[in-house]
């Protein structure tokens, strides 16, 4: 079914619709810093979302409601997405990974160098729904055209957010398996095989204070190799609030993310 | 008397002489006055025979060239004005032809009587060469005895260049056709079907049963990439018509090694280019769950994946079965994996899961068989470990539009055995889903017969036909089909879709097949080499549809196509898939690189400190390389790094070449250009340990 976009969807919504389509979701403060407005105004564009039949939104867990695009939304946007609300197990990463996303594209040198942000679901959906593939997916990619006057121009980064610890060796195999990586995500085995640069110049984790020693002992595991892995830690907000306390999580203050580049 | 009677005998043979004489005479008037009309004629047949063209060709061809005769009649009748003088004029322009004088005039003549004369000429030519052909074929044409023999092995020869002409030609023969049907390639040759000039197989047959015979490197492989990319194609665009289910296409190799691998490859690669979005390589890249199958067919799977004795050995199969049943039918649900599985052949853990009160038979039979319960868990743990990770999931066959899937059946012929016989259970739970949308599954098995003991092909062939899925068995010989011959019978003639039959030097059983058709045989007297009498007898015989000695010729790349008792040999067009990945091509070394290269790299790093190496890239610089950068061709020094000692200017280069002196150089890692300003602003700077 081809939905036509209704008529007054401005450029933001449309960002915005893109941004929720590739997060799987985003809760309220996090879309307000996604739109650039306030909270409640945000909450009016998720109603509007709701009413044109593009989005729904509830309260899944602690915080603010979460909003995710129905079948029609993500036909709208051009997307081959299942359409699912975000799964309840998920909800801290998948938070965390918005809070990570958003806090890398408010940074002065995102703009500058035109990083274009590839999500976990988009490169999920480059492998066709493989499910079965035992392959590591990173938390998303962040591609840099060749123009850009950065000195990391042409480079791809592989971006993984960590909230709690798994093995050290289960993390070390990972770093090792994005760093050695050849082809793109769902490419034929030979392009993966084949000789040629990483695809990944570097891997950004990006964890929870809990995860970082067990993050820094796998890049020290890596050797020579480990020197193209940084790690940080998240920012503020990206956790999720605790239930007891009741409190709602803050937006990270970073400003208004870059608007959606094409991909390369 | 004798005289007079000799007399007679001279002047009977002067006579016919004389006549034979005349009549060659008027012939050959006819055609030079016919000129241009019998040269049309000459060329067409000389080129049907040149190029082994059936004789409808030259009469498509005449009717082609009815549109110029329609306009030369037509630019005639407005110069003449008048009916009488159309329907002359192709004699009038003949009588032309031959009054006029000088050459220039004469072609002009030829010119203005060709919209006539080329239709007539390839018309006349096209009832030659068909009178030459069905001569030749009755055995009443010829010069000498074996003239039949050797006019039809040349016609072979003409045909086939003919087909790989075809083929070489850009364009010539896509994947599929307008209306969906499957392009295997140029026909050769056709027997009993009509001759086309591609072959042409309608989809519906892609969903019936085929046979594919064909020994080691005769394009077996190649006919069925095409045929697999064909299916897809054609699928997919039904679907997206809303004329058919989404398909599945799932390939059983059954040899397995590094061929498989190969073949693989090279399959995913024709599979995407027909729109397959995903191609899952098992075990070696995708995984599936046996754990997935419905509680009742996975007892019956797991305990026939396991050998049983015969005899008092079936009193264990039946524990076996108890207690496997036990396992999986537990209160708390079917196991979710092996470890899971293995975990519950345990007599305390049944004993426990059966203790909720309303299991006392079951707890009763969990301490009758607790003494066996230990073997049973033992023979388990190592089925499930040489099967590997390939069936413990997570993953299944709606994933993917193409699954592959490599049996070791030369190597591990046990374990192969096992894996043919749970990936079909596994099919045929996914094909009688309840819920399930459904798709068009075409099952694809080579050389099934080295796996099938477990699991007789003959059987998956009607299990597969009761569940609507179409299979497409190929093996290197008659035999390789089944292990017995009537199993073999069954197989073959159960191929509602067609069987290829490729070389193989056994083709009799499969060319019987295609039964026979009736021929005109003719007999003739040989007077002396090459006098004929013109007496002989003409009968009809059935002649065999599939000629054996053929089969056993066929180059490579040559099948016969057998369907309802006619045959048509193909020459099969190679699909040209999209290449491997090249390694990236180093960049030229220009005299002026080869002279400074690293000077300017090095100086570039010191303009713009954010380029220098990190102080962990010098303290270990060895290290630099990764597994990837260690195995990558694509990455070794360059000759101009070889050549320019001034290149190892750089520290990471000097301490990579002063690491191992002995050592061969390996490449210096690309400097990573500093990226912590960015970092730092987003995230803040990197925490302490």
């Amino acid at each position: 079914m081809r939905v036509i976009p209704a008529e007054g969807t401005a450029g933001r919504d449309i960002a915005g619709l893109l941004f929720t389509a590739d997060m799987y979701g985003v809760q309220l403060d996090h879309l307000a810093a996604v739109l650039g407005v306030s909270e409640a105004r945000a909450r009016g564009v998720a109603a509007r979302w709701r009413d044109q039949g593009y989005a729904d939104s509830a309260r899944l867990g602690p915080g603010g409601p979460w909003t995710w695009l129905t079948r029609a939304g993500l036909n709208a946007c051009g997307l081959r997405y299942t359409a699912a609300p975000p799964a309840l197990g998920r909800l801290a990463h998948i938070r965390a990974v918005v809070a990570v996303r958003l806090a890398l594209e408010s940074a002065g040198g995102y703009a500058a160098g035109g990083g274009y942000w590839r999500s976990e679901r988009r490169l999920r959906a480059s492998m066709g729904g493989r499910v079965g593939l035992r392959q590591h997916i990173p938390d998303g990619e962040v591609h840099w055209p060749d123009s850009a006057a950065v000195p990391w121009a042409g480079e791809c980064w592989a971006i993984e957010a960590e909230l709690t610890p798994k093995t050290a060796s289960r993390t070390t195999a990972i770093m090792r398996e994005l760093l050695t990586r050849t082809g793109d995500y769902g490419c034929a085995a030979a392009e993966v095989a084949a000789g040629g640069p990483p695809r990944h110049a570097r891997v950004v984790y990006v964890c929870a204070p809990a995860a970082r020693p067990t993050v820094a002992r796998a890049r020290e595991a890596l050797g020579g190799a480990g020197a193209r892995v940084e790690i940080r830690l998240l920012p503020a907000g990206a956790a999720l609030p605790r239930p007891a306390r009741g409190h709602r999580a803050r937006a990270p203050q970073r400003g208004t993310p870059a608007g959606s580049g094409s991909p390369p | 008397m004798i005289r007079r009677w000799l007399s007679l005998i001279a002047v009977r043979a002067a006579l016919r002489a004389l006549g034979r004489a005349i009549r060659v005479a008027a012939i050959a008037a006819l055609v030079v006055a016919a000129a241009p009309a019998s040269l049309a004629a000459a060329l067409g047949a000389a080129l049907a025979w040149l190029r082994g063209w059936p004789p409808g060709r030259l009469y498509r061809a005449a009717l082609w060239c009815a549109p110029m005769l329609a306009v030369w009649l037509a630019a005639t009748a407005i110069t003449a004005r008048s009916a009488a003088r159309l329907a002359t004029a192709p004699y009038h322009a003949w009588l032309a032809l031959w009054q006029a004088g000088p050459v220039a005039p004469h072609l002009a003549a030829v010119a203005e009587l060709a919209p006539a004369a080329i239709p007539a000429g390839l018309a006349a030519g096209g009832l030659a060469w068909s009178y030459r052909l069905r001569s030749m074929e009755t055995g009443a044409g010829g010069l000498s005895p074996g003239a039949a023999v050797s006019f039809d092995r040349r016609q072979w020869r003409h045909q086939v260049r003919s087909a790989r002409a075809r083929i070489a030609a850009p364009g010539a023969i896509p994947l599929t056709t307008r209306d969906g049907s499957i392009v295997a390639g140029a026909v050769i040759r056709a027997v009993g079907h009509p001759r086309r000039e591609v072959a042409n197989i309608p989809y519906p047959r892609m969903r019936s049963h085929q046979v594919v015979i064909g020994t080691t490197g005769t394009g077996k492989t190649t006919l069925l990439l095409r045929l697999w990319a064909g299916f897809m194609a054609t699928a997919l665009r039904r679907h997206a018509a809303g004329q058919g289910r989404l398909p599945l296409l799932v390939v059983l190799d059954c040899k397995g090694g590094a061929d498989a691998r190969r073949i693989a490859d090279r399959a995913r690669r024709a599979l995407r280019l027909a729109g397959a979005r995903a191609t899952a390589i098992w075990p070696d890249e995708a995984s599936l769950s046996l754990w997935a199958l419905p509680p009742e067919q996975l007892i019956t799977t797991l305990v026939d994946l396991i050998e049983h004795g015969t005899g008092s050995a079936a009193y264990y199969a039946d524990v076996m079965e108890a207690v496997v049943s036990l396992a999986v039918a537990a209160p708390g649900g079917p196991p979710a994996g092996a470890a899971d599985f293995l975990a519950r052949l345990d007599p305390g853990w049944l004993a426990l899961a059966y203790s909720s009160g309303g299991h006392e038979a079951d707890l009763a039979l969990v301490r009758t068989a607790s003494r066996q319960i230990g073997d049973i868990a033992l023979r388990f743990r190592t089925l499930l470990r040489r099967l590997g990770r390939g069936l413990d999931g997570p993953g299944g066959f709606g994933d993917a539009d193409a699954w592959y899937c490599i049996l070791e059946g030369t190597a591990e012929v046990s374990v192969a055995e096992a894996q043919a016989r749970a990936l079909a259970d596994l099919l045929a739970s996914y094909a009688t889903q309840p819920g399930q949308t459904g798709r068009e599954i075409l099952l694809a098995v080579d050389e099934f017969s080295a796996v099938s003991r477990r699991l007789p092909l003959w059987q998956l062939y009607e299990r597969a036909r009761s569940l609507g899925l179409s299979v497409q068995v190929s093996a290197q010989s008659w035999q390789g089909l089944a292990a017995a011959e009537d199993e073999r019978y069954r197989i073959a003639a159960t191929a509602d879709g067609g069987i290829w039959l490729l070389r193989t030097p056994h083709p009799e059983p499969v060319a019987a097949l295609a039964g026979t058709r009736k021929v005109t045989e003719t007999t003739r007297r040989l007077i002396r080499m090459p006098a004929w009498s013109h007496q002989g007898t003409s009968r009809v015989r059935p002649d065999p549809v599939v000629d054996p000695a053929l089969i056993r010729g066929l180059d490579v790349g040559q099948a016969g196509y057998i369907y309802r008792g006619g045959v048509t040999y193909v020459q099969v067009k190679r699909l040209v898939t999209a290449p491997a990945a090249l390694p990236r091509p180093a960049a030229p070394a220009t005299p002026a690189a080869e002279a400074t290269p690293t000077a300017k790299t090095t100086a570039a790093a010191e303009a713009t400190p954010a380029t220098r190496a990190t102080p962990a890239e010098q303290a270990t610089p060895a290290e630099q390389a990764t597994p990837a950068e260690q195995a990558t061709p694509a990455e070794q020094a360059t000759p101009a790094e070889q050549a320019a000692p001034a290149e190892q200017a750089t520290p990471a280069t000097q301490a990579a070449a002063t690491a191992a002196p002995g050592a061969p150089r390996r490449p210096a890692p690309h400097p990573l250009a500093d990226a912590g300003a960015l970092l730092d602003e987003a995230f803040g700077p990197e925490p302490a340990p």
